[in-house]
């Protein structure tokens, strides 16, 4: 008797330290740091200069900052572009969808590769490259326009060019969404609509659009979310011109001197509870009722006969490439191949003596550029190794056991979905500035802060292909001897791998990207490849800052080529979801 | 109102591949139901979605009340929403963003109704699939036979010149399937409704089809009354579809009008009806269906034979033998619950020349 009370109770022991070990880790990655940026928010302290105190914690400073009007400004400011850009995104992203699945457009493939490719395609250098194309003064469009007579003129640096560039880079959310939501659906749904009388538009308006509109819906919040926590393209963009979002207002109150802490931490719990919000809702409308599942069988294609009409959908995706990828591009090479970014007239843009590889020597000159490039590795291959072994560990613990606690596992793993990059770095500043150790200033807390901000998507990815796994895969191990370690080792581990590596080279990637929760955690020792481009453009070196763009583009081109090598092309999905 | 159908040499053919639909005609005359009928990937769903415009033919002609609505060699090709036909799908495919009103209403809104006309119209038709209690109701709310009412009701409500049914029944359960197969035809007929119906149901197209067409790889092999189609199938395959389930091969010796005496494999001859134009010395195959053979024969009935019994399957009401006959194994079907023969003993069977039929051998496709 006392022998089986002690073997029920090793068990239970044994089971809670799992998952109180798994909660320690979490509580240390994403409880704490949220914790502290709600009590910066609710100090006016510096934690630098005076330590942390609760006592002091009061509505009354978040009051202060909700009460100042710049922050009302940037957050309308916020609200304005983001919305904004997402009109033009739902536009650009239902058009296309529509045309890939739903007409015979030639090309549809290419069409299809087109409205993903903006998603490769980092913020900060979609803006840099349009500063150089569209700023009023010395923009390569504008100098064009000028060169061959005509009046009208460009600017980027204003509301309605953080707009345009916003609308046409998100335009994948919702691309993604609505495509996927359309294949689908049950053709015989349009069909039956067309023998009732209705002619192709009428279809596409009551019955076609209405049926996939909780996938508009989620798709259009998305781009909004994923807008709303960008740092890059205001940054650029809206300098030059004093236009502040949230974003880059909560970076500006933290890089004066002395820097407003605790301000940047009352606005990023706004930027935080405004994107609560909308990722609550963008949940509930994908958990709701969805109309598009009718049948289990595979929907024969139905494609719309365009006619000429077919040769102009074709061109409007040539259009939108161009746009987003090549025109940008271009601009790239032109800034950081030409010795000099004046251009007298047409034929000099072709005069191969202007152009050489000056930039780029200076720019590896730079013993900051080598550094940033070494960092950048570091921290990516730790985030994705570690943070891929704790995704699967979390992955199996919630989809494959029993354990008690799993399900605070699971909702805690969660919560950095609600949590932009920006407001997750203000967070680790605050949870770490003050404390000694070194911890703050390390590669480390770049790193940890990367494996919490893409804690959600990674866990989903493996848990996924975890429940791929029988169950019956790993009792078979069990009742051939085998225990739980054993079992996951000799069988699960081997079958989920192909989901496994796929998970760290997405990490990989996106920790390269990863700009907005560096900015606040960064050292002079561990400055990473997107803050130093960063540097560069506010340094105001336009050839070099292009120079680096177009070396950051091939290092995540090739990086990308081979995820999607691996996860035979998901990584569009899994750059998605983070920005 | 109802108008006639008129398919000639329908013929449709994917890019690159053989025909899915090869040189089908056929006629529906105003307010009969005629039901295709055949395995699936036979062509009748194509048949029927050309007839609606939502697939396009290569060939052939298809005329409703006497406008061509689809003639590819002449470039004419109506689209759907301008052909006035009706359409009930196999998925039903009810909007189930709009309610069972709204679905019914959404025809009449494209014809430019008054409100008091399109009110009455659709008070009709959801009084005539018994749902006008439902009509404010989210059609997600609705079991499967009420979504297909709903579905029916669509596509009746403008008074279309033709209904086409594309399997309405196969998303049913069986039972439900039984009672809404009776309550169909009773509202198409009480609508008076030229309809054209698809199905692989046999006992669906027997009850609800005025004629039906069986259809084997994009052909239509007979159009014909069920009676017909059972006494008197065109060919082997139809025979066997139909449930003619015995074949026993032999070689024809002589004609006798309208039947022709065949010398089966053990050299017993045997008398079945068989076309005039089959050579003697021809090899045919003999089909009979189980049910048919008189397994209390008349001392005088023609086709008399005795046969070793060399396996019962009781099955409670009815009896199935395996019967060695004529060097073929056949089955024999014996109603009531108590067998009267036993297994290894011998029968004395008749097989009425009228309900045997013999086939040139040389037809049987693989």
């Amino acid at each position: 008797m006392a022998e089986a009370a002690a073997g029920v109770l090793y068990r239970r022991v044994r089971n809670w330290s799992w998952t109180a070990l798994l909660l320690a880790v979490l509580s240390f990655l994403v409880i704490y740091p949220t914790l502290m940026l709600l009590l910066g928010a609710l100090t006016g302290s510096n934690p630098v200069v005076d330590g942390y105190h609760w006592t002091d914690a009061s509505l009354d400073n978040f009051l202060t900052v909700l009460a100042n009007p710049n922050v009302h400004a940037a957050l309308g400011n916020s609200l304005i572009v983001c919305t904004g850009g997402t009109i033009i995104a739902v536009g650009i992203g239902l058009l296309f969808a529509w045309i890939v699945v739903r007409t015979d457009t030639p090309g549809r493939r290419f069409v299809a590769a087109a409205s993903m490719l903006p998603l490769f395609v980092p913020p900060l250098v979609a803006g840099v490259a349009w500063s150089i194309l569209g700023s009023p003064k010395t923009g390569l469009v504008n100098a064009i326009l000028a060169k061959i007579g005509l009046d009208w003129r460009i600017n980027l640096y204003s509301m309605s060019g953080i707009i345009f560039v916003f609308g046409v880079y998100y335009a994948p959310y919702v691309y993604m969404f609505t495509a996927s939501a359309l294949r689908n659906m049950d053709p015989a749904l349009e069909e039956a609509a067309e023998i009732s009388g209705a002619g192709p538009v009428r279809t596409l308006f009551t019955v076609t659009f209405p049926l996939i509109l909780p996938a508009i819906l989620s798709g259009m919040l998305l781009s909004f979310i994923v807008m709303l926590g960008i740092y890059g393209v205001p940054a650029v963009l809206g300098a030059p011109s004093n236009i502040s979002v949230l974003t880059t207002y909560i970076f500006q109150l933290t890089s004066w001197s002395p820097p407003r802490y605790s301000t940047a931490a009352a606005v990023a719990l706004i930027l935080m509870l405004v994107t609560g919000a909308l990722v609550w809702l963008q949940q509930r409308l994908l958990t709701g009722r969805s109309f598009t599942t009718v049948a289990g069988k595979a929907f024969r294609p139905r494609a719309l006969r365009l006619g000429p009409w077919r040769w102009l959908t074709l061109a409007l995706a040539v259009v939108y490439l161009f746009v987003v990828v090549v025109l940008p591009t271009l601009a790239l090479m032109v800034a950081a191949f030409r010795k000099f970014l004046f251009i007298r007239d047409i034929p000099s843009l072709f005069d191969e003596k202007q152009y050489s590889w000056i930039h780029f020597q200076r720019l590896f000159a730079n013993q900051v550029t080598i550094n940033s490039i070494i960092n950048t590795m570091e921290v990516a291959v730790v985030t994705a190794i570690l943070g891929g072994l704790l995704a699967f560990a979390i992955g199996y613990t919630v989809t494959r056991t029993r354990l008690p606690g799993r399900r605070a596992v699971d909702i805690i793993s969660t919560i950095p979905v609600a949590i932009p990059g920006l407001v997750i770095g203000v967070a680790y500043l605050w949870a770490w500035i003050g404390l000694p150790g070194g911890f703050y200033g390390s590669i480390w807390i770049l790193a940890f802060a990367f494996i919490a901000r893409f804690l959600p998507d990674t866990v989903k990815a493996l848990s996924s292909s975890l429940m791929q796994i029988h169950r019956e895969l790993e009792e078979a191990a069990w009742i051939c001897g085998r225990g739980t370690l054993s079992t996951i080792g000799s069988i699960v581990l081997p079958l989920a791998r192909p989901g496994v590596v796929a998970a760290m080279t997405l990490l990989f990637v996106l920790a390269i990207r990863e700009l907005g929760s560096s900015l606040f955690l960064y050292s002079s020792g561990t400055i990473v490849m997107a803050v130093q481009l960063l540097g560069y453009y506010e340094g105001g070196n336009i050839s070099v800052t292009a120079a680096f763009s177009l070396v950051q583009m091939i290092i995540l081109a090739v990086l990308i080529g081979i995820t999607n090598r691996l996860t035979r092309g998901a990584a569009a999905g899994g750059i998605g979801r983070s920005g | 109102m109802s108008a006639e159908l008129k398919v000639s040499g329908l013929g449709k053919a994917f890019t690159a591949g053989r025909a899915v639909v090869d040189d089908v005609s056929f006629t529906v005359a105003a307010g009969e139901i005629v039901v295709l009928l055949g395995p699936s990937g036979c062509g009748k769903t194509t048949t029927l979605r050309c007839v609606a415009g939502l697939e396009h033919p290569t060939e052939g002609e298809i005329s409703l009340g006497g406008e061509v609505i689809s003639a590819p060699a002449k470039g004419i090709l109506l689209p759907p929403r301008l052909r006035n036909v009706g359409m009930v799908f196999q998925s039903y495919a009810v909007w189930p963003h709009l309610t069972v009103r709204q679905n019914v209403a959404y025809p009449l809104k494209t014809r430019g109704l008054s409100r008091a006309d399109m009110d009455a119209k659709i008070r009709q038709a959801l009084a005539l699939v018994d749902l006008e209690s439902y009509a404010d109701r989210s059609v997600t709310q609705l079991s499967g036979g009420q979504t297909q009412r709903v579905a029916l009701a669509r596509a009746m409500v403008y008074e279309p010149r033709l209904l086409l049914l594309d399997e309405p029944l196969s998303n049913l359960d069986a039972q439900l399937r039984l009672r809404l197969r009776d309550e169909l035809r009773r509202i198409i007929k009480a609508v008076g409704l030229t309809a054209l119906y698809v199905t692989h149901e046999q006992t669906e197209a027997v009850v609800l089809g005025d004629r039906i067409g069986v259809m084997r790889d994009g052909k239509l092999l007979q159009l014909a009354t069920a009676e017909d189609l059972y006494n008197r199938p065109a060919d082997l395959f139809v025979a066997g579809f139909t449930g003619a389930s015995n074949v026993v091969p032999g070689t024809v010796r002589a004609h006798h009008g309208a039947f022709g005496e065949i010398e089966t494999a053990s050299g017993a001859r045997l008398s079945a009806w068989l076309n005039e134009g089959t050579p003697v010395g021809e090899r045919v195959m003999v089909a009979v269906r189980p049910e048919n053979i008189d397994l209390v024969p008349a001392a005088d009935a023609p086709n008399r034979v005795t046969a070793r019994i060399l396996e019962r399957r009781y099955q409670g009401t009815h009896t199935i033998y395996h019967l060695d006959l004529y060097g073929a194994r056949i089955e024999a079907l014996e109603m009531g619950t108590a067998p009267r023969h036993a297994e290894g003993g011998d029968v004395t069977i008749a097989l009425p020349p009228t309900l045997c039929w013999a086939y040139p051998a040389a037809e049987i496709a693989p």
